[in-house]
């Protein structure tokens, strides 16, 4: 049972991490590598509020709005005029990603920091005790999952987005503000991954290069999923599963590049993942 | 142009001179820490090489290169800590630290390049390598030191300005070797695959596995960096390998310049030399400012700063003469009796939607035959199935007696097939003479250390360059082509490859009359006299009539009428389709 729940909860935990970066990659095509530094500021934020102290919960909306301000003014400088050059898009944020680790260095200094749990303790289901923030962690991933396909389903955003994905030259053509587009999902990608870096914090600690060791995860992931939550999701448990389970049967430290490697595997066999063609 | 040639070269020697004084004199008056880190930062540079190579000059983006380095410094650290360090364990040091890296970069690009691969898949790859290798190290216990790295062994007993020199030495010949190189017609390829890989593909030669070979040899020469270093340092720790330090040449050498060999050179001993003066005083800032500036760079100034430079010293490289090879006639008895091209119950669907159905087709040489059919009937695809094998197909397609299924592109071009795309296919930064050569790599193998005068081309598709006025400007650069010049230019390459059957898209759309007339000679020429059979998709029917021996005609994925041109032109079914009557 444990063992069931740590491995949805892994799978939950890189579901929340990898869905800014889909969001992204899914639109625009566009791997945005400063993922990781988003997280970082997502994790700050949480940092800053506590440091105010305020209510922890509070950093999960103060987290997404500055993530979301901070994505916007990247995407008009930095990601725009490099839509035509995907692969130096890549450079681009990662150089930006040295940028932002930077600064926060300079600000925070390069000290770990911790926040307080949002949810201490363990609950009790199935008459086993079991993390609580854990368990929240799946309720989170499943509500942003199911956030996103309302999002994309039932909003004109998402219908201009899924044109935008289908077919960008017809959507231009139609009338849809491609670039309006465009600039909102890359605030929303950051927001998401902003407000990722609060739900991780407790997790782990705070420190300026957090972001980088859940970067390639997730791009990994991303790579599988294609531009499907859906995909995202399965993908997220099966690898999640393989890397628990390798992490206690072998090594943990093989564990950690189960899902890099898996992922690879399964782009070499399917270059398409698991996205339906 | 000339001039500007001689200056670039006399610059290149002048500067090879420089850094050979430098090499030798700068022991003497350089002090220790000057020595230390400049030591470091010639063997970095070495890796920024192999990066610009392969993502400057061939387009592909990757971070394992740190990777590679870090094998060879971890085999040359564990043979001299667990086995010993006697002149002869020095040997089998190196000699382990280029051919471990080497089998590995083999097996990366084994994995990472292959028919249909993405660019970006590439890069994926080679984020994960340099992963899985910290993470070996990490899980490697006493063996690899883990997270302490391996320290204390013994290294080869230079002292500081021997290293100095010897890894000054290391840069300075790979370097040069590099420059040689890229300047050659086997160097022009790397740029032939970035520009356009199917093309290359459709040249007879095999891209992914030229793409594998060189991320092998560029793995070898990583680990060499790494034997070097392993040495110099004293120390490898796992940072060596990792992903970061992966992405940290690739900054290098994007603040450099990719696509010129000096520019990332440049870049990796400036930025790293400026880093480990500069950090003590101002840590993060500096990281703040490479960062900036990596970021403008790659905005505003995509060649990096060696652009700056090369933008006056740009030369046309190769001032080259077009030389004729004699025709050969293919009209030899064995084959004019035996048909070159037969299709047998072709068929072709996309999910659920049938292209093509039930296609029959025999075709002999000499024969010139005309696809024709409305928009949609699978002209296209019809064309698609007969180049690449690797299509999902029913039925089978036999060229000159081989099935041609599981084939890739270029394996179907040594049988004797040369296709002609819709678009013109050619390779963009280069100029008309460069683009010719490169149709001949796949019968002669291409010079690696010299970029030859001379082009040997078959009278015909030289015929062609002179019809069309191209004969006399060889060093033209192609983005200045017309559209007529480069569909032009694309026929010349496609029959260079000597083909027996030449499949041709559309080859006359956006033409002017006269460009037509000119193709349309050189086609009958190449049939009529030469004993090519030649596939054409073709809308203009006056075209197709003037020039056709037989003519085919598509209706929504079926063979619908095969005959002389007489036959199809007076034929009812035809004036119903092209009039919109027949409908399924």
């Amino acid at each position: 049972m444990t063992l069931f729940l740590d491995v949805v909860s892994t799978a939950a935990i890189l579901f929340i991490v990898a869905a800014g970066l889909l969001a992204i990659f899914g639109v625009l095509k566009i791997i945005n590598f400063a993922h990781g530094a988003w997280l970082t500021i997502g994790a700050y934020c949480a940092v800053v509020v506590s440091g105010f102290g305020l209510n922890p919960w509070l950093a999960i909306p103060f987290a997404f709005l500055i993530g979301a301000i901070l994505g916007g003014v990247a995407e008009r400088f930095i990601v725009r005029p490099l839509y035509r050059r995907p692969l130096d898009a890549i450079l681009a944020t990662w150089g930006l990603g040295i940028v932002i680790g930077q600064l926060i260095t300079l600000w925070f200094g390069r000290d770990v920091q911790f926040t307080p749990a949002l949810l201490p303790g363990t609950f009790d289901l199935f008459g086993a005790g079991y993390s609580a923030y854990r368990l929240f962690a799946i309720v989170a991933a499943i509500a942003l999952g199911l956030g996103f396909t309302l999002l994309l389903d039932g909003t004109r955003l998402g219908l201009s987005a899924r044109a935008v994905i289908m077919n960008e030259t017809l959507a231009r053509g139609l009338g849809i503000d491609t670039e309006k587009v465009r600039l909102t999902t890359f605030m929303i990608g950051t927001g998401l991954a902003a407000l990722a870096g609060v739900l991780l914090a407790p997790l782990t600690s705070v420190d300026p290069n957090m972001g980088v060791a859940w970067l390639t995860g997730a791009f990994m992931l991303v790579m599988v999923a294609g531009s499907s939550f859906g995909a995202l999701a399965v993908a997220c448990l099966i690898f999640g599963a393989a890397q628990v389970l390798v992490s206690i049967y072998f090594s943990p430290i093989l564990g950690g590049i189960t899902v890099a490697v898996l992922c690879a595997i399964t782009l070499r066999i399917r270059p398409k993942g698991f996205a339906r063609a | 142009m000339r001039d500007r040639q001689k200056l670039r070269l006399v610059l290149l020697v002048a500067l090879a001179l420089t850094a050979l004084l430098l090499i030798v004199f700068g022991p003497m008056f350089l002090g220790r820490f000057s020595l230390n880190v400049l030591t470091r930062s010639m063997i970095y540079a070495m890796l920024a090489i192999t990066v610009d190579l392969l993502w400057g000059y061939t387009g592909v983006l990757t971070f394992g290169q740190a990777a590679f380095f870090g094998v060879g410094a971890y085999a040359t650290a564990m043979v001299l800590t667990h086995i010993g360090a006697s002149p002869a364990l020095f040997v089998v040091a190196l000699v382990a630290s280029v051919l471990v890296p080497l089998m590995l970069g083999l097996a990366v690009g084994w994995l990472s390049f292959y028919h249909g691969s993405t660019p970006l898949y590439a890069t994926v790859i080679s984020l994960v390598v340099p992963i899985v290798v910290t993470q070996l190290v990490f899980s490697g216990g006493t063996w690899t030191g883990s997270s302490g790295g391996l320290v204390g062994y013994e290294t080869l007993p230079l002292g500081l300005p021997g290293y100095f020199r010897l890894s000054g030495a290391c840069l300075l010949a790979l370097a040069v070797l590099a420059i040689v190189f890229v300047r050659s017609d086997a160097g022009r390829l790397l740029v032939a695959i970035r520009d356009n890989e199917a093309r290359v593909a459709y040249l007879g030669m095999n891209p992914a596995r030229l793409k594998i070979v060189l991320t092998g040899v560029l793995a070898g020469v990583c680990g060499l960096a790494g034997f070097l270093f392993a040495n110099a340092s004293g120390v490898v720790a796992p940072e060596n390998a990792g992903f970061v330090f992966g992405t940290e040449l690739v900054v290098w050498t994007a603040l450099g310049g990719r696509g010129t060999i000096v520019g990332p050179l440049f870049g990796a001993i400036g930025i790293d030399y400026l880093s480990a003066s500069l950090s003590g005083d101002l840590p993060f800032l500096w990281q703040l400012i490479v960062g900036a500036l990596f970021v403008a760079m790659i905005i505003l100034l995509p060649g990096g700063l060696a652009s700056l430079v090369t933008r006056f010293l740009k030369s046309a490289n190769s001032s080259s003469t077009l030389k004729s090879l004699p025709t050969r006639i293919v009209k030899d008895g064995a084959l004019a009796s035996k048909s070159l091209l037969s299709i047998r119950g072709l068929g072709k669907s996309y999910g659920s939607f049938a292209v093509l159905k039930g296609i029959d087709l025999e075709i002999g040489a000499g024969e010139l035959v005309s696809l024709v059919g409305p928009n949609g009937a699978g002209k296209t695809t019809l064309m698609r199935c007969l180049s690449d094998g690797t299509q999902q197909i029913e039925g089978q397609v036999d060229i000159i007696g081989t099935n041609i299924a599981g084939r890739a592109p270029e394996r179907i071009v040594a049988l004797g097939v040369g296709r002609k795309f819709q678009v013109a296919s050619i390779f963009d930064s280069m100029t008309i003479g460069e683009c010719l050569k490169m149709a001949r790599f796949s019968r002669e193998r291409p010079n690696p250390m010299r970029s030859l005068g001379e082009i040997m081309l078959p009278a015909a598709a030289a015929e062609i360059l002179t019809l069309t006025g191209m004969a006399d400007m060889l060093a033209k650069p192609v983005s200045r082509l017309s559209h007529g010049q480069r569909q032009a230019l694309e026929l010349a390459m496609v029959v260079a490859l000597e083909p027996r059957i030449i499949l041709l898209d559309e080859p006359t759309a956006g033409l002017t009359k006269t460009e037509r007339m000119t193709i349309g000679t050189i086609l009958k020429k190449l049939t009529d006299e030469m004993g090519f059979a030649a596939i054409l998709v073709e809308h203009d029917l006056d075209f197709v009539r003037d020039i056709s021996s037989r003519i085919v005609v598509l209706h929504q994925g079926k063979l619908v009428l095969d005959g002389t041109v007489n036959d199809v032109v007076n034929s009812e079914t035809v004036r119903t389709i092209y009039a919109g009557g027949v409908h399924g």
